[in-house]
C-alpha cells in the first residue's frame, strides 16, 4: 500500500477577524511520490491550504481550526512549526521576499542553521542541492544578481536542503516568463522522479500542470470541488470556467470541437497528446479553416512614438537596448513581448523620459523626449505599473484620480467634471469614497487607469498588467485595455503571457537581447515560431495545434481552431 | 542606489579580511577619541585618516561625497552658530580674556549686533565638523567592508542574542529595497504629472510625506510575508543553532586590537595629563 504523506480530515479554517471560512470541510490525501497541482481562482484557499502543510496555519496565524491534519505521521497541531519544517519544504510566490540571506550558499544554509545541522553537513548539502538545481558555481553570488527563474530555483534549493518528504510550492512561477516557468517545472519534475520527493504546487500554469502533475485538486471558496488526473479534470471545461480557472488551450479546443461535432467528452490535455489526437480525428470530420490574410501595420502620418537607433546602457555597463528602431502610430494596440530582462520595460520607460538614451532618439509626436519633462509627457501618456500599489498614495479613490489634475492646476469645476467622467468610464463611481488599497487588485489597477485617464492622455502603457493575476483578473484588466482602445487611445501592453493577447492586440513587437527580433501584425507574429523560439517565447497551444490543420490559415485562438471542424455530411 | 550598496565593498583589502569584532572595536575607539578630542588639528587629522582609509578600503568616493553633501547643511549651521555664539563658552574653557575677532557686525543689527566671527569660534566649529565627519565615516568603514553573514557570526560570538543580530542584518538587507520602493513611488507621482524638479520647500516635503503611505503599507505586507517565510525556515531556531560561516580572529586582528587599545589608552592619558587634544591645548 502506498504511504500517505499528508492526510486532511474535514479541515475547516477561519482567519482571525474574518467571517468567511478560508477552508471548508477539506478532506484529502497526498501519497508519497505524488506530484499534485492545486488549482482554483484567487481567493479559493490555495495559499491557506499550502500553509497548513507546515503548521503555519493555524499555529502562526491563530484563528479557528476544525478537523485534523496528519503530516508524515504527525498531527500538525501537536508538533511545532520548527519540527514540521524538517519534513515540509515551502516555496512562496515572490522570489524577492522569500530570500533572506545575502549569498546563495547562505540562503541554502539558513534553515539548516536554524535546525542546528552541523557545519560540515551543511556544506555537503549546499553542494548537493545547488548541483541538483543547476546553481553550482553561484555560491558567493548575491541573490539579487540572479534571474527570476534562478531565484525561485534557489528558493527550491533552500527547501530541498532540509531533505523534506514533502515540497509545497505556492504560485512559484507567477512572476516568471515562459522560460523561467519551464525551468521550475522541469526542476520539480526531476526532483519528483529521481528523488521521489512528493510535490504539491498551487499554480495557474495550466499547460505546465497538464504536462507534469499526476493529480489535480480543484478548489473554490475554500472547498475541494473536484480531484482527479489532469486529463479527467481539464476535460471538464464548463466546470473549470464556472470556477474561474483557465483550462489548457488544448482542452478548450477539444471541448469546443466536441460542442460543434459531438466529440467524446474525454480527450487529451497536453500539447503532444493533443497533436497526435488531432491527426487521428481530422479524417473523421470535414475541415474548412477560415483564412486570415496577412496584414500590414497601421500607419497614420507622424507616429505617436518614434524610436530611432535607441541604445541604452545601465550604469553597471549592462546593455539593455541595442539599436532599437520602431514607430507606433495613433490608435494602435501594440503588444511588447520578450523574456525577463529582454528590455521591454526599459524601452517603454524611454517613451516617458524615465530613462534617457545612451545614444539614439525617442520622439513623441515628433518632439524629442530630451526636450520634454516626465510630467509633461505624463499628460499625454498614461502609465500603469506592474504593481498598482506603488502608484496609489491617496486616501480615497476620488482623491487618487483628482491628484494629477490638482497638481497641474485645473480649476475645481474641471477637476470635479474630469474625475467624475474618468470614474464613470472605469465603473468606479460607487467606490469613490473608499480607500484604494481596500479594493481587490484588479480594481486597484482600474483606479490607476482612471487616474491616468483623467488627464485625457493619447496613449496608455500597461507594464505587465496581468502578472500574479488569475484568469478572471487578467481578463478584467485586458477588457479595460480594449475599452480604452475603443475610445481611440493608443494602447501598449507589455506581457509574456501570449495566450491572453490574441483578442486584444493588433501588433506584436518582440524584444530579445535588447534588439527587436520581430515586429509584425499579431497573427503573423504568433506563427513566426522559429523567431519566437530564439526569443525564448512559446506561442499559445492554439497556434501550434492549428498548424497541424493549416499553417497558412494563421489561426491564433481556440475558437478559430475549433471553427475549422464540421460534421461529415 | 543599487541593491547591496549598503552591504559590501567590491575591493578585497585588509579591512575585508578583518574579523567584524576587530572592526567593532575600531568603531568604538575612533568614535570615542573623536568625541573626546576638541583640537581641530588632531580632530581634522583623525577625520582625514579615516577618510583615506575608507577610500583605501573601497568605500566609493561617490558615497562619501553623498554623505558630506547630505550633512553639509548641518556643518554650515554649526560653523555659523559656533563662530557667532560660542565665544563666552570658549573663553571660559581656554581662560582667554578676549577672542580674536575676524569680523564684527554693527551694534544696531538685530540679534547679532556687536557680535562677530571669532577665530576661536571658527576653530571650535571646525572641531565639531571633524568630530561628526569621523563618526559618520567610521561606520561605513566597518560595515561596508564586512560580509553580512560573517558579521552575524561575529556578533553572536559577542553574546548578542541571535534575534537582535538577525534584525540588524535584515535591516541592512532591506534598506536598499526600501529605497528602491520609495524611488518607484516617486516615479509614479511624476508619471501623474507631478513636476518634482519644480517643487521646493514645504510642498516638496508634502510630496515626500505622501510616499510614506504606500511605503509603510508595502513594507507591512512584505514584513508579514517575511515572517511567514522565516517560520517556514524554522526561525529563530534553537539554542544549538549552528553557523555555516566562521568568525576567527587572525594575526592581523590581534595586531590591530593591540594597536587600537594602545592608541585609546595613550590618547586618554595624553588628554587628561598633558592636555593633548584639548581645545587651545598643545595641539
Amino acid at each position: 500500500m502506498t504511504e500517505i504523506v499528508a492526510k486532511f480530515d474535514s479541515v475547516s479554517y477561519l482567519y482571525p477577524r474574518s467571517s468567511k471560512l478560508a477552508l471548508r470541510d477539506v478532506s484529502l490525501e497526498i501519497k508519497k511520490g505524488e506530484f499534485v497541482g492545486l488549482i482554483g481562482p484567487s481567493g479559493a484557499g490555495k495559499t491557506t491550504l499550502c500553509l497548513t502543510f507546515n503548521g503555519i496555519v493555524p499555529q502562526f496565524y491563530g484563528g479557528r481550526f476544525w478537523g485534523k491534519i496528519v503530516i508524515a505521521g504527525m498531527d500538525s497541531l501537536e508538533v511545532s512549526i520548527h519540527d514540521l519544517a524538517r519534513r515540509v519544504g515551502m516555496v512562496f510566490e515572490d522570489p524577492e521576499t522569500q530570500i533572506t540571506a545575502t549569498s546563495v550558499e547562505a540562503e541554502v544554509a539558513f534553515a539548516l542553521e536554524n535546525l542546528g545541522v552541523p557545519r560540515e553537513e551543511i556544506e555537503v548539502r549546499i553542494v548537493e542541492v545547488l548541483k541538483i538545481l543547476r546553481l553550482e558555481g553561484m555560491e558567493d553570488k548575491h541573490p539579487h544578481e540572479l534571474s527570476g527563474g534562478q531565484k525561485q530555483r534557489l528558493a527550491i534549493a533552500s527547501a530541498l536542503a532540509l531533505q523534506p518528504e514533502l515540497l509545497v510550492l505556492d504560485e512559484p512561477t507567477s512572476q516568471l516568463d515562459t522560460l523561467g516557468q519551464q525551468e521550475i517545472f522541469a526542476a520539480l519534475h526531476a526532483l519528483n522522479q529521481k528523488l521521489g520527493i512528493t510535490v504539491v504546487i498551487a499554480s495557474h500554469a495550466s499547460e505546465a500542470l497538464a504536462d507534469y502533475a499526476d493529480r489535480l485538486i480543484l478548489l473554490a471558496d475554500g472547498e475541494v470541488i473536484a480531484s482527479g488526473r489532469p486529463n479527467e479534470l481539464y476535460s471538464q471545461v464548463p466546470l473549470l470556467e464556472t470556477c474561474g480557472v483557465r483550462p489548457p488551450q488544448v482542452s478548450q479546443i477539444f471541448h469546443l470541437i466536441a460542442s460543434r461535432v459531438g466529440q467524446p467528452a474525454a480527450f487529451p490535455v497536453t500539447l503532444n497528446a493533443g497533436i497526435a489526437h488531432f491527426r487521428d480525428i481530422c479524417e473523421h470530420y470535414r475541415l474548412a479553416c477560415p483564412k486570415f490574410a496577412a496584414l500590414d501595420l497601421k500607419k497614420t502620418g507622424t507616429p505617436l512614438f518614434s524610436v530611432q537607433e535607441l541604445c541604452y546602457r545601465y550604469p553597471d555597463g549592462t546593455e539593455a537596448l541595442r539599436g532599437v528602431s520602431l514607430d507606433i502610430h495613433r490608435g494602435e494596440y501594440v503588444l511588447v513581448a520578450g523574456h525577463n530582462g529582454a528590455g521591454k520595460s526599459t524601452l517603454v520607460k524611454h517613451f516617458l523620459s524615465l530613462s534617457h538614451p545612451t545614444s539614439g532618439k525617442v520622439l513623441v509626436d515628433g518632439v524629442s523626449t530630451d526636450r520634454l519633462s516626465v510630467s509633461a509627457l505624463a499628460r499625454r501618456i498614461g502609465y500603469v505599473a506592474q504593481n498598482p500599489d506603488n502608484q496609489i498614495f491617496n486616501a480615497t479613490v476620488w482623491e487618487e484620480v483628482a491628484f494629477s489634475l490638482r497638481v497641474l492646476g485645473y480649476s475645481d469645476a474641471d477637476v470635479q467634471c474630469r474625475v467624475k467622467d474618468s470614474l464613470a468610464t472605469l465603473d468606479l463611481l460607487e467606490q469613490r469614497d473608499l480607500h484604494p488599497l481596500s479594493l481587490p487588485r484588479s480594481d486597484r489597477v482600474r483606479v490607476v487607469v482612471a487616474a491616468a485617464l483623467a488627464l485625457q492622455p493619447e496613449a496608455i502603457v500597461f507594464d505587465e498588467p496581468t502578472t500574479a493575476q488569475d484568469y478572471r483578473g487578467a481578463k478584467v484588466i485586458l477588457e479595460l485595455s480594449r475599452t480604452l482602445h475603443a475610445l481611440g487611445k493608443t494602447v501598449v501592453v507589455i506581457t509574456h503571457q501570449l495566450y491572453l493577447m490574441p483578442s486584444y492586440a493588433e501588433r506584436m513587437i518582440v524584444l530579445g537581447g535588447g534588439k527587436i527580433v520581430l515586429d509584425a501584425p499579431l497573427r503573423q507574429a504568433f506563427h513566426a515560431l522559429e523567431t519566437l523560439r530564439t526569443a525564448s517565447l512559446v506561442p499559445p497551444q492554439a497556434v501550434l495545434l492549428s498548424r497541424v490543420l493549416d499553417p497558412e490559415a494563421l489561426l491564433v485562438t481556440p475558437d478559430e481552431v475549433a471553427a475549422c471542424f464540421f460534421p461529415n455530411d | 542606489m543599487t541593491i547591496g550598496a549598503f552591504q559590501t565593498v567590491a575591493r578585497d583589502s585588509l579591512f575585508t579580511r578583518l574579523d567584524f569584532r576587530t572592526k567593532l572595536l575600531m568603531i568604538v575607539v575612533v568614535t570615542g577619541i573623536a568625541f573626546i578630542w576638541e583640537s581641530p588639528l588632531l580632530g581634522g587629522g583623525l577625520a582625514f585618516i579615516v577618510l583615506l582609509t575608507c577610500l583605501f578600503a573601497g568605500v566609493s568616493f561617490a558615497y562619501i561625497w553623498r554623505v558630506v553633501a547630505m550633512t553639509a547643511p548641518f556643518y554650515l549651521i554649526m560653523i555659523l552658530t559656533q563662530a557667532l555664539f560660542a565665544g563666552p563658552l570658549i573663553a571660559a574653557r581656554t581662560g582667554q580674556d578676549r577672542l580674536t575677532m575676524l569680523l564684527t557686525f554693527p551694534e544696531h543689527w538685530w540679534l547679532i549686533g556687536g557680535s562677530g566671527f571669532s577665530r576661536e569660534g571658527l576653530l571650535y566649529a571646525a572641531n565639531v565638523v571633524f568630530k561628526t565627519l569621523t563618526m559618520t565615516l567610521i561606520i561605513p568603514l566597518g560595515i561596508f567592508t564586512t560580509d553580512i553573514n560573517k558579521m552575524v557570526v561575529s556578533m553572536v560570538r559577542l553574546k548578542i542574542p541571535y534575534r537582535f543580530v538577525f534584525i540588524f542584518s535584515s535591516t541592512l538587507r532591506f534598506f536598499p529595497l526600501l529605497f528602491q520602493e520609495a524611488h518607484f513611488i516617486l516615479e509614479a507621482q511624476r508619471l501623474r504629472g507631478l513636476a518634482l524638479e519644480e517643487i521646493r520647500g514645504i510642498k516638496r516635503l508634502n510630496v515626500y510625506a505622501r510616499i510614506a503611505i504606500p511605503l509603510i503599507l508595502n513594507t507591512m505586507v512584505k514584513s508579514q510575508m517575511l515572517e511567514v517565510v522565516l517560520q517556514s525556515k524554522a526561525f529563530p531556531g534553537d539554542a544549538n543553532r549552528t553557523y555555516l560561516h566562521e568568525s576567527r580572529l587572525g594575526k592581523a586582528d590581534y595586531i590591530l586590537i593591540g594597536a587600537l587599545s594602545l592608541f585609546f589608552v595613550t590618547a586618554i592619558i595624553s588628554y587628561f595629563v598633558f592636555g593633548l587634544g584639548k581645545f587651545g591645548g598643545p595641539a
